[in-house]
C-alpha cells in the first residue's frame, strides 16, 4: 500500500512541474507554422486576382522573366532559391508561393480549382512584366511543370519556353499512376506508420488551418525518408505546407479528370523536360511517355540526383547548366 | 495550471476506473483474475501489443488493467501508446450484456521534426451476445487526446522556430465504431476487432480510416 502510495505521489508530483509550464494555444497563429503574408505584413508580397501572394523577384527587371512555379500542390518555393543564381545571367526571377501555399494567404477550400491557379499565374505575369516584348519563360517543378503545362495548353501564345522537372503527368491517369508509385511504402516501414500513428494526436478542422498545415508538413516529410522511392538527399527548406489546397486540387483533378494535353501540339517552341536518375518512381520509360505530349522536347536525365533534383548540390550542379543553355539558345 | 487539472483528472480516471481487453463475458469465470492477452493489428498503424487486466471481486463484473501498444518500424519504441483504465459490465438480459470502458491514455509520436507526448481519454460502450463459447458485440467510442506536449528538433528550428510546449485546447479525437467476435475454450479466447474510425468533424477520416486487432487472452486464476 506504501508503495502504491509512494507511485501516485511521485506521478501528481512529476505533473505538477509539467502542468506549471505555459500553455500554448494550438489555434495560435505563428505558433506550429509560420504567419503567412496576410498576418505579417513585414513579408513580401503581391496583391493580384483578390488574393495575397507570398512574392520576391531577383535581377533586372527588364530581362527576360523567369517564373519558377513549386511544386505540391502545397508546397513553397523556399526549397527552390538555388533558381536565384539564374538572375545572375540575365533572367529577371519571379518568385511566388502558390495561393494558400506556403507565406501565401489561405483561402476555403472550395475557392481552390486548376483555373484559379492559371489566373493567379496570369496575374503575376501581369504584375511583373514591364513591358509587352518582355519574353516570359517558366521553371516548373513536379506540380509546377504540370500547372506550367496547364497553363501553356491554355495560352501558348504567352508562353517563350520552359524547363519541367518530373511533372506527375498531363492527363490524369498518369498523375494517379505516378502518385501511386511515389506514395507506396512498405506495410512495416517506419515512413508509413509516422504518418498513420499521428492521426490519433492532431486532428483538425476544415478552418482550422494552421492546425491541418502542420500536421501535413509533418506528413509530407515521407518524401525524405531514405525509404521513399523518391531518392532525395534529404529534408527539403520550407516554410508551410497547404493542406487544403492540396487536398482541394487533387479532389478538383479526381472529378474533372483534367487533360492538359489537347493544345500541346500546337506549342512548337523546344520544351527542356527533365527527369532524375534517382527517382524509381519515375524513370525514363515515365518521362518519354508525359513528355511526348509537346511536339519538340529536349529530355535529358540529371545524374546524382532524385526527384527535388533542383534542391541539393549535387542535382543543382549537374541541372544548372543545361538548363542555362536551354534558355540561351530560346 | 489547466493542464495540471487535465492532467490529474485523467490519472485518477485511469487509476481509480476499471481493462480494455476485449472480453467474453459469458465465459468468464469468477475465480479467472489475471487475464493476459497478446494482440497485433492495426490501430493508426501496424501495432503490436500487450494487456494485462485483474478481474475484480465485485458485484458486478468488472475489470482493470493496463495496455500498452506500438507500431512497427525501423525504431521500435519511439511511438507507443499505453492504457490505463478498465470496464465494467451494467447489466446482463438473457444472453444480452451492455459494457462500458473508459481508459486514460498516454502516448507517445517521435519524427524528424518533432516528438509529441500526449494524455488522453478513451470511453466506449459495447453491446452484445455472449455465449461461454463465443460472442458478438458492437461497439462505439471515443479517443481524445486532452493535451499535447511538443518538442521540435533542430531539424524543424531550421525551416521554423515552432513553438515548443503544451498545446490546448484538446489536440485531436476520433470516434470509432465496430464489432468484436470472438471463440473461447477452457481458459482461452481468440478475439477480432474490426470497425472504423472518423475525425470528431464527421467529416474527415484519418489515412488509416479503420481499425483490426486479431488476440489471445489466456484466462488464469
Amino acid at each position: 500500500m506504501n508503495r502504491t502510495f509512494s507511485i501516485i505521489s511521485a506521478m501528481l508530483l512529476a505533473f505538477f512541474f509539467i502542468g506549471c509550464e505555459q500553455e500554448l494555444s494550438i489555434n495560435e497563429a505563428g505558433y506550429l507554422v509560420p504567419k503567412t503574408v496576410e498576418q505579417d505584413s513585414s513579408l513580401p508580397s503581391i496583391t493580384v486576382n483578390n488574393t495575397q501572394l507570398h512574392a520576391e523577384t531577383f535581377g533586372n527587371p527588364a530581362n527576360p522573366m523567369l517564373v519558377i512555379l513549386h511544386g505540391g500542390p502545397g508546397s513553397d518555393y523556399r526549397y527552390l532559391l538555388n533558381c536565384k543564381a539564374f538572375a545572375s545571367e540575365g533572367y529577371y526571377v519571379v518568385f511566388y508561393d502558390q495561393r494558400g501555399s506556403g507565406l501565401s494567404k489561405r483561402h476555403a477550400k472550395d475557392i481552390y480549382t486548376i483555373q484559379i491557379m492559371l489566373d493567379d499565374l496570369s496575374a503575376v505575369i501581369t504584375h511583373y512584366r514591364t513591358s509587352p516584348s518582355q519574353k516570359v519563360y517558366f521553371l516548373g517543378h513536379s506540380w509546377g511543370a504540370m500547372l506550367a503545362t496547364a497553363y501553356i495548353n491554355t495560352y501558348p501564345q504567352s508562353v517563350d519556353g520552359a524547363i519541367l522537372a518530373e511533372p506527375g503527368g498531363f492527363i490524369w491517369q498518369d498523375v494517379i499512376d505516378y502518385v501511386g508509385r511515389s506514395r507506396s511504402f512498405k506495410l512495416l516501414s517506419e515512413t508509413l506508420n509516422d504518418a498513420t500513428y499521428l492521426d490519433q494526436f492532431i486532428t483538425g478542422k476544415q478552418d482550422e488551418q494552421a492546425i491541418l498545415d502542420y500536421k501535413f508538413t509533418l506528413m509530407a516529410s515521407a518524401d525524405e525518408s531514405s525509404e521513399s522511392s523518391l531518392g532525395n538527399d534529404g529534408p527539403l527548406p520550407f516554410w508551410r505546407s497547404g493542406a487544403l489546397i492540396q487536398e482541394a486540387l487533387f479532389e478538383a483533378g479526381d472529378r474533372e479528370k483534367p487533360d492538359w494535353t489537347t493544345n500541346l501540339k500546337t506549342y512548337t517552341t523546344k520544351v527542356l523536360f527533365i527527369y532524375s536518375e534517382r527517382n524509381k518512381s519515375y524513370g525514363l520509360a515515365h518521362a518519354q511517355k508525359v513528355s511526348s505530349a509537346y511536339p519538340n522536347v529536349d529530355l535529358v536525365k540529371i545524374n546524382g540526383a532524385g526527384h527535388d533534383m533542383l534542391s541539393f548540390p549535387t542535382g543543382w550542379s549537374n541541372f544548372y547548366p543545361i538548363a542555362l543553355n536551354y534558355l540561351k539558345h530560346l | 495550471m489547466r493542464i495540471l487539472k487535465l492532467i490529474l483528472t485523467l490519472s485518477l480516471l485511469s487509476i481509480y476506473n476499471s481493462s480494455a481487453q476485449t472480453l467474453n463475458w459469458a465465459s468468464l469465470k469468477k475465480e479467472q483474475r489475471h487475464l493476459a492477452n497478446l494482440n497485433i493489428g492495426l490501430d493508426y498503424g501496424v501495432t503490436a501489443g500487450i494487456v494485462y487486466s485483474y478481474h475484480l471481486k465485485t458485484a458486478l463484473p468488472m475489470a482493470i488493467g493496463l495496455e500498452y501498444s506500438m507500431p512497427s518500424g525501423k525504431k521500435i519504441g519511439d511511438d507507443f501508446k499505453t492504457k490505463l483504465g478498465g470496464q465494467i459490465r451494467w447489466f446482463r438480459f438473457s444472453d444480452f450484456n451492455f459494457s462500458t470502458r473508459i481508459q486514460g491514455v498516454f502516448r507517445r509520436f517521435d519524427s524528424n521534426y518533432v516528438t509529441l507526448t500526449n494524455f488522453g481519454t478513451d470511453v466506449s460502450g459495447t453491446l452484445g451476445y455472449y455465449k461461454p463459447k463465443w460472442f458478438l458485440a458492437g461497439e462505439a467510442g471515443f479517443d481524445k487526446a486532452i493535451v499535447t506536449h511538443f518538442k521540435h528538433s533542430d531539424l524543424m528550428s531550421d525551416n521554423f522556430t515552432a513553438k515548443n510546449g503544451w498545446y490546448m485546447p484538446a489536440t485531436g479525437g476520433n470516434f470509432y465504431y465496430g464489432l468484436q467476435t470472438g471463440f473461447s475454450w477452457q481458459s482461452h479466447d481468440i478475439i477480432l476487432k474490426v470497425g472504423k474510425v472518423i475525425n470528431q468533424d464527421f467529416r474527415t477520416e484519418p489515412l488509416l480510416p479503420f481499425y483490426v486487432q486479431i488476440g489471445y487472452t489466456l484466462k488464469m486464476k
